[in-house]
């Protein structure tokens, strides 16, 4: 399952529906929304290109990393504290393929899918920023 | 020819989003960017520099493709286009 999404998650079916004959180890990321004294967070994403980015990252994650399933689900609207923003769940023969799987596939979302959080603080709003900030207007040396 | 620009995030707040635009042909990406979001002097900083180049951390999309730098001056719109323009993301 990769989807873009407001609704939440069974994490456990998901959990079920990836053990394959041959798995050995499913590994499970829990994205939440941290207590950072905030009051909620509100994501937004552009969803066409985002979907489909999911898509290929989560093909090349079984490519690369010899995973059996891959689920990822990012929510999207306004969360509370505590809510899943992103469920990603991998399986593999192994924990090595497993572990190394999840840890490409979230650090892939963070690179360049187009995602935003705002976060909304009891002392004003503030977007999130990115940690690859290099964009289109990148400077040519 | 219709091209349509959408805006994310905070740029979406300054600008708004799904701008629909009635563009002659031989308009570069940059420029048809610039024309809208020299409307709000917020909006326009928030993309543009001083120089008027978009901002490094700025990302450019023709139709779900991201633009090169040098590709937003010299890439023209054609009908149909969706160009997206957004700040870095911050998803996960």
């Amino acid at each position: 399952m990769i989807a873009i999404q407001h609704e939440d998650v069974d994490i456990n079916r998901l959990i079920n529906e990836a053990k394959r004959p041959g798995t050995g180890a499913v590994v499970v990321f829990d994205g939440v929304v941290r207590d950072d004294d905030i009051r909620e967070m509100e994501l937004e994403a552009y969803e066409e290109v985002a979907l489909r980015e999911l898509e290929k990252i989560a093909e090349d994650a079984k490519r690369l990393h010899n995973l059996f399933h891959v689920d990822i689900v990012h929510r999207i609207g306004r969360l509370s504290v505590g809510e899943n923003i992103l469920i990603i769940v991998a399986s593999a023969g192994h924990r090595p393929e497993a572990y190394a799987g999840s840890r490409y596939i979230i650090e892939e979302i963070k690179k360049g899918v187009p995602i935003w959080k705002k976060e909304l603080r009891k002392d004003g709003d503030r977007w999130v920023p990115g940690e690859h900030p290099h964009g289109s207007g990148k400077h040519v040396h | 020819m219709t091209v349509k620009v959408r805006f994310f995030a905070r740029f979406r707040e300054l600008l708004g989003t799904d701008i629909l635009v009635e563009k002659k042909s031989g308009t570069t990406v940059a420029a048809l960017v610039k024309e809208i979001a020299e409307k709000k002097k917020e909006g326009y900083n928030a993309i543009f520099d001083e120089k008027g180049n978009f901002h490094e951390f700025v990302i450019v999309m023709r139709n779900g493709k991201r633009l090169e730098p040098a590709e937003t001056t010299t890439v023209k719109v054609t009908d149909g286009d969706e160009i997206a323009v957004f700040p870095p993301v911050a998803g996960g």
